[in-house]
């Protein structure tokens, strides 16, 4: 159960978290294949059975796609109905997002494929999994975009950017001789339903801490350019804006819908996707340390600095937030990942599943336990000062 | 846009509103169906449930006063409207590093686009002894965002929260951005756990209206 709460936001989020349920369900049959890309290596390979098919290589990722009520979710734009609507804030939102700061930002160059032929060993393995991870996120924001796009134009704007970099990161794949099947991941793709309360606080999150996670990454490889690897880091600090507005919009949607932020299940709400999201990125990340420590970042301090970031930019609207910053939230943290590990350890053993079921469950009730009580820290009170009582007293 | 079709997305890209430009949008006052439907929907009812999106009064205001700097000047020169979001120095220019990188990609924007330039950054603006209610709401040094695009200033007030929005008529650029003087020096961090090093200070000289000793001689 807990590892299906951390799951939740998974496929939504930027720059390929590595979904803890992923490895576990491998074996199923949905699966998304890598196809050698047509022009390139496949013919000297050779090996195996058929001729074409030599190079194509299975890769199973475990997506899941999200879906919502989408007459629900007009309703809440519907001017009429809803009298909180701030209708300049949303005005100044579209004209931001068609302004299209990046329209002609993401062109690749010869470097690319430099680089991609000078990786060898496992950074390489590591890299091309970063890129289908993060292809995959990138494109599941796509879809839900896309989606609420058929009904609510502005959406049409985002799921613009989310498709031009899904397709950027697969781009990237083909300097690795590889390409996702998108075509193949929308048909095969399973929905996973939310309310769209929950795709706002969900996607808030996930926009902003892509933003934060993107933007540190740029910035260490700028000072610390001997971890610059592959060309696609030095796009990142454009890139990372449109995530960053993206977030701004759902915080605009919020701050229309008082009901999501006013009140105390808001304030447990903020806090459960708060803690959902910075628990997934860091157990999928320090089960990856692999790719930070290879672009020269200390994973669990890379982190770290992403959650205490994130975590300060939505206190500018959710009801409240984690106290992250205190030392403790990290020692949860930490013993969190640990009892992770030893739950992983279980999946990699030769036992038979029921097997592997019971000796996890003590590992999960840990963990669960875990949960709870970082949940449960004190939390911060936050919130807009759009929305906050207007307090006079504060001073800007 | 090659991208896109690895997606299979064309669709997306193929709305008209991706293919506005923003100096297009410099000139678009009117209210556009900000959420409309589309008209192959036919579940829905157009009448009651369409969303039409109008754009408000004051909107419309601030984006005329845009229209009046690419068209009318000419004609007339009149006072424009400027639009400025404001805080104290510290929150503007040290805290938020990101309102830096959106300062720069938008003069990015505006250079890849031969549009002119028309927001600025000014420290202890002269126009705050006009709102007394906000100066006593803030801390000094202040810093103001200005700009002629109302729009994007409230797109701005969104982002940064932490400030208050307001907006004043001038005859002039530097009439508006008249500051006066005041040196601005942040303390370093005292922990600073990033693992980059923090953008340089003076970052937002480039912001700043050129000098008035500058346009004096």
């Amino acid at each position: 159960m807990a590892t299906e709460m951390m799951g939740l936001l998974k496929p939504i989020s930027k720059i390929g978290y590595y979904g803890t349920t992923t490895r576990t369900i491998l074996p199923q049959r949905v699966s998304t294949i890598i196809r050698m890309s047509a022009a390139t290596t496949t013919a000297t390979k050779g090996g195996g059975g058929g001729k074409n098919k030599k190079g194509i290589k299975e890769t199973l990722l475990a997506p899941r796609f999200y879906t919502t009520d989408f007459d629900e979710m007009e309703q809440l734009f519907n001017t009429q109905m809803n009298k909180n609507l701030n209708e300049a804030e949303f005005e100044a939102l579209l004209q931001e997002f068609k302004t299209d700061y990046n329209q002609t930002h993401f062109v690749r160059n010869k470097e690319f494929k430099e680089a991609a032929d000078e990786m060898q060993g496992p950074l390489r393995q590591i890299f091309v999994e970063f890129l289908e991870r993060s292809c995959t996120a990138e494109f599941s924001g796509f879809l839900l975009y896309k989606e609420l796009g058929r009904r609510l134009k502005i959406f049409s704007l985002m799921s613009r950017d989310e498709a031009r970099h899904a397709g950027f990161l697969n781009k990237g794949l083909s300097d690795f001789n590889l390409a996702l099947d998108l075509g193949f991941l929308t048909k095969a793709r399973k929905y996973t339903f939310f309310k769209p309360k929950f795709i706002f606080y969900a996607t808030y999150l996930s926009e902003k801490i892509g933003y934060w996670r993107y933007i540190t990454i740029y910035r260490h490889l700028k000072a610390n350019p001997e971890y610059q690897v592959y060309p696609i880091f030095k796009y990142f600090e454009n890139w990372c804006q449109d995530e960053n507005r993206h977030g701004d919009f759902f915080s605009a949607l919020m701050k229309a819908q008082p009901q999501f932020l006013n009140d105390w299940k808001a304030k447990l709400w903020a806090r459960f996707f708060c803690l959902s999201v910075y628990v997934t990125m860091y157990l999928n990340d320090t089960q990856r340390t692999a790719f930070y420590e290879g672009i020269g970042l200390n994973t669990k301090e890379f982190d770290m600095h992403v959650i205490i970031e994130t975590n300060r930019t939505t206190a500018r609207i959710f009801p409240a937030v984690l106290d992250v910053e205190n030392p403790e939230f990290k020692r949860k943290l930490d013993r969190m990942a640990e009892i992770n590990s030893k739950i992983l350890a279980i999946g990699e053993t030769d036992d038979i599943p029921l097997v592997k079921n019971l000796k996890r469950i003590p590992h999960i009730a840990a963990l669960v336990s875990e949960l709870l009580a970082a949940y449960l820290m004190k939390p911060i009170e936050s919130g807009s000062v759009d929305i906050a009582e207007m307090d006079p007293q504060l001073v800007y | 846009m090659s991208l896109m079709k690895s997606l299979g997305a064309s669709a997306v890209v193929n709305l008209p509103t991706a293919a506005v430009t923003a100096t297009q949008l410099h000139h678009h006052t009117h209210s556009f169906p900000f959420l409309s439907l589309p008209q192959h929907l036919p579940m829905l009812n157009s009448t009651t449930t369409s969303i039409s999106w109008r754009t408000t009064t004051s909107v419309r205001k601030a984006v005329a006063a845009v229209d009046s700097s690419d068209t009318v000047e000419k004609e007339k020169e009149s006072t424009k409207t400027y639009h400025f979001v404001v805080a104290n120095a510290k929150f503007m220019l040290d805290e938020e590093e990101h309102f830096q990188e959106q300062l720069f990609e938008r003069v990015r924007l505006f250079q890849e686009r031969n549009m002119e330039q028309d927001f600025w950054l000014v420290i202890e603006p002269k126009f705050l002894d006009k709102f007394p209610n906000i100066t006593k709401r803030l801390k000094r040094p202040a810093v103001a965002l200005v700009s002629t695009n109302g729009t994007w200033i409230k797109f701005m007030k969104l982002r940064l929260d932490r400030v208050l929005l307001e907006s004043f008529e001038a005859e002039s650029v530097e009439e508006a951005l008249a500051s006066n003087p005041v040196d601005i020096k942040f303390e370093k961090p005292d922990k600073w756990v990033a693992p980059y090093p923090k953008y340089e200070s003076g970052w937002w000289e480039s912001f700043l209206l050129p000098t008035t000793q500058n346009q004096e001689t």
